[in-house]
């Protein structure tokens, strides 16, 4: 099958904020039934001071900010290590927490509606939740990274189902990241440690790997994914720095390295800064540079339109990729022909 | 006791890394002596430490944009690197060419300024002198972004020569006004903007970028120079090919190198055996620590435990030896705060001039924060690290006598060989417990308990506080 899909650059969403309008390391974003952006803020490290930057954002593809939600902390509706958020059939927003073993419950307004999960490894218990992701009948997969697991929930937290060890092996997963469904409700997961991406049917049953792509276009440490309808695979290839899309058939039909642009909020910024924004307009953001060493990441941190820690990629269905790019505290959003 | 030839395994991995586990001495000492010396002069031959898992959960720490994110970090890299003089070449480094997030108020610009050190720590000076005068924090620290060819300005030329090279009293005032003019130019790229960033984080839309060195031709002095008695138009590359043959850059460096590696008290003989090997071998420090390594001066009993540990090496030492932040931690922040509280802010030191070492690090207040802080890591039962050393003791035997298992977890410390006297009172307090079984398992739990409150009042034990 031979799939043309074209991919431009459209625009930045966000800027660095510690609280308010902005972002503070954007690891995932949901879009519900109304195209409202739930961006999850992580943030860190974990000291008093970076803790209210610890929240979910809300704003519109257009980059009208809505307001946020949540802060950090350990109690009800707060967030440690906040890690994936989803949302159900009915809007409400469920977000996983790697820190406090949990998953929490708010409505679309952002008021707290409860929360489930505790820490361990027996059948619903966790370790590390990273991903979440529901299917047509409001069930939530969960990649529970630490136990290297997929686990399947009822949306209130009751177990269903698990499966996969750690290992290597074909069905084995080493701290898998990313998880996604496709129409069919067949699971995608990225098995970060393993550089593949695994395919499931709903029952956890694996259908196949993608783990074969040449030379330099191998994933390394692929962290969120997504699945068009098509059957391409979106995916943030974190140790890499690029966001790559693969083809139902696994074979690479981009790969996207970011070419982000000052987004609204950070022109805002800089038209009521009018010396700041001199010296930036006069300064080179995209130098030429040699790093010594891990040579991804170190030219991310010297070239500011470049993804730098991408962890999560999504589709809204109306053409657009939605790309967190975590290091950068941002939203680069791409327009896709299909 | 310890065995004398695992203990000097023990001394050499105590002052060419962080102390080791009993576990990891007694693979030393299958080694040998001298190959072990040689495999620690070579990290390039062990595999690097992979940051994957700590960047993947610390999202902070993937960017280090802030102080705490770096300070944790290097946390992380001195704890879990297999290859310990890298790291601890780093912190030598560090604690000379003493340069500060404080001023910089980029984190991640004084962390880069390590890998520097990690890259070419153990080569020849004149190479670490070249990377340190173009090395962006060094350059902002310094002030030589602001040394142009009409405005001089000397403060990193005085500090090369003070501070970093030869030492007062071996230039004059005018090496010094010579010495800024050859490194007019040497600044970093943006420097408008990078200023301005410096002070205030909201004109960076998305996050910061990292810094780096420019070379400006435009603003270099090409006027005739003379420094230390040689005149030409000298550039900063002369200047370093001129400090580096210097025989003070010879004692100067032996005695750091000395101080740090072997003993808190100054060694004149020591000093100049290493002064002479940097002469022979035109500043190259691997082939200075091998000589060291090697040498009596060195191995001497006479100056196990003649260090004062600094909090750096006593935190990550006693981290490495109870397995604690193998994988990521949210607080490992407060690991790095106790080295904070102990004295010493890695990344952020005090001044210019590092860390005041030896028995400076210790006072009434600091010295109950480092045996408090020991006491707290090797006393979780749930690392690694003293899950193993309990398991080591229940498979070698059942029941132990006070005076057993004294020696026992001070071989399981390190092989650490501390004074008769402490011998004694660590003797004196187990023998409240009279013998220590781990049989039946109902009597297990209270045993493992009191090894670990002996191994608490081990790393209390002066022996263990010194390296």
């Amino acid at each position: 099958m031979t799939t043309t899909k074209t991919f431009t650059y459209s625009h930045t969403i966000g800027f660095l904020a510690a609280t308010g309008r902005g972002f503070t390391n954007p690891v995932d974003l949901a879009i519900n039934s109304q195209g409202i952006l739930y961006v999850l803020n992580r943030a860190g490290p974990e000291t008093p001071i970076r803790l209210p930057s610890k929240r979910v954002s809300m704003c519109t593809l257009d980059e009208e900010f809505l307001g946020d939600f949540g802060t950090g902390g350990t109690g009800d509706g707060q967030f440690w290590w906040p890690s994936s958020i989803a949302i159900d059939s009915e809007d409400r927003v469920y977000v996983s927490d790697e820190g406090l073993q949990r998953v929490t419950i708010f409505s679309r307004d952002g008021e707290c509606l409860g929360k489930w999960g505790e820490k361990g490894s027996g059948d619903g218990q966790l370790e590390y939740p990273s991903s979440l992701a529901f299917d047509a009948d409001d069930n939530l997969y969960m990649t529970d990274s630490g136990n290297h697991r997929v686990q399947k929930f009822t949306r209130d937290g009751e177990f269903i189902e698990s499966w996969g060890q750690r290992g290597s092996a074909s069905g084995q997963f080493d701290a898998p990241w990313g998880l996604a469904l496709n129409g069919v409700g067949d699971v995608y997961i990225s098995d970060w440690g393993n550089d593949r991406i695994q395919r499931y049917d709903n029952s956890g049953r694996l259908i196949e790997e993608f783990d074969a792509l040449p030379g330099s276009d191998a994933l390394h440490r692929p962290a969120g994914l997504t699945v068009d309808n098509e059957g391409n695979i979106y995916v943030a290839d974190w140790g890499n720095e690029r966001v790559k899309v693969l083809a139902p058939d696994g074979s690479l039909l981009a790969s996207l390295r970011g070419e982000s642009v000052d987004s609204k909020w950070a022109a805002d910024y800089f038209d009521a800064n009018l010396e700041e924004g001199r010296l930036r307009a006069e300064a080179d953001l995209t130098p030429v540079v040699e790093p010594p060493g891990r040579r991804d990441r170190e030219m991310s941190a010297n070239v500011e339109s470049l993804f730098w820690g991408p962890t999560a990629v999504k589709l809204d269905g109306q053409g657009h990729l939605y790309v967190a790019d975590s290091i950068r505290h941002r939203l680069q959003i791409y327009n896709t022909n299909g | 006791m310890a065995d004398s030839g695992l203990g000097l395994i023990a001394h050499l991995l105590r002052r060419a890394g962080f102390g080791a586990t009993l576990q990891e001495l007694e693979e030393y000492q299958a080694k040998g002596y001298e190959a072990t010396v040689e495999e620690l002069l070579h990290p390039e031959n062990v595999p690097e430490w992979n940051d994957d898992l700590v960047r993947r959960y610390h999202t902070d720490q993937n960017s280090v944009m802030y102080f705490e994110s770096a300070q944790s970090y290097w946390m992380y890299k001195m704890i879990n690197s297999k290859r310990p003089l890298e790291e601890k070449i780093a912190l030598f480094w560090h604690g000379l060419f003493a340069t500060a997030y404080g001023k910089l108020n980029h984190a991640k610009g004084v962390l880069n300024q390590t890998d520097t050190f990690r890259r070419n720590g153990l080569g020849s000076f004149h190479s670490i002198l070249m990377d340190l005068s173009k090395d962006p924090a060094m350059i902002f620290w310094l002030d030589n972004k602001d040394n142009h060819k009409d405005a001089p300005n000397e403060n990193y030329g005085r500090e090369l020569l003070e501070l970093f090279s030869m030492g007062i009293g071996n230039y004059t005032e005018d090496d010094v006004k010579n010495c800024a003019r050859a490194f007019t130019g040497w600044t970093i790229a943006n420097q408008d903007y990078m200023s301005v960033r410096a002070s205030r984080d909201s004109i960076w839309p998305s996050g910061r970028i990292d810094w780096q060195f420019q070379y400006r031709p435009e603003d270099h002095d090409e006027t005739e120079k003379t420094f230390l008695g040689r005149t030409g138009n000298f550039n900063g590359e002369d200047i370093i090919d001129i400090i580096a043959m210097r025989p003070a850059t010879s004692w100067f460096i032996a005695g750091k190198l000395y101080n740090y590696f072997v003993s808190d008290t100054p060694n004149e003989a020591a000093t100049a055996f290493l002064a002479e090997k940097y002469r022979k071998s035109s500043g190259d420090i691997r082939s200075m620590l091998r000589a060291l390594f090697l040498s009596d001066y060195f191995k001497s009993e006479d100056v196990w435990y003649d260090r004062v540990k600094s909090p750096a090496e006593l935190v990550v030492g006693t981290a490495r030896l109870a397995g604690s932040f193998q994988t990521p931690r949210w607080d490992i922040t407060n690991l790095a705060n106790d080295a904070n509280f102990m004295g010493q802010e890695i990344l952020n030191p005090p001044t210019v001039e590092g860390w005041h070492t030896g028995t400076e690090w210790v006072d009434t207040g600091t010295l109950v924060e480092r045996v408090n802080s020991a006491a707290l890591v090797i006393g979780d039962t749930t690392q690694p690290g003293v899950q193993a050393m309990i398991q080591y003791l229940k498979d070698r035997q059942d029941t132990y006598q006070p005076d057993e298992l004294v020696d026992a977890c001070l071989l399981l410390a390190g092989s650490l060989q501390v004074s008769e006297g402490t011998r004694e009172r660590l003797v004196e307090y187990a023998a409240n417990w009279g013998e220590i079984s781990f049989t039946p398992e109902d009597a297990a739990p209270c045993s493992e308990q009191r090894v670990v409150e002996l191994l608490q009042l081990v790393l209390a034990t002066r022996e263990y506080q010194m390296a």
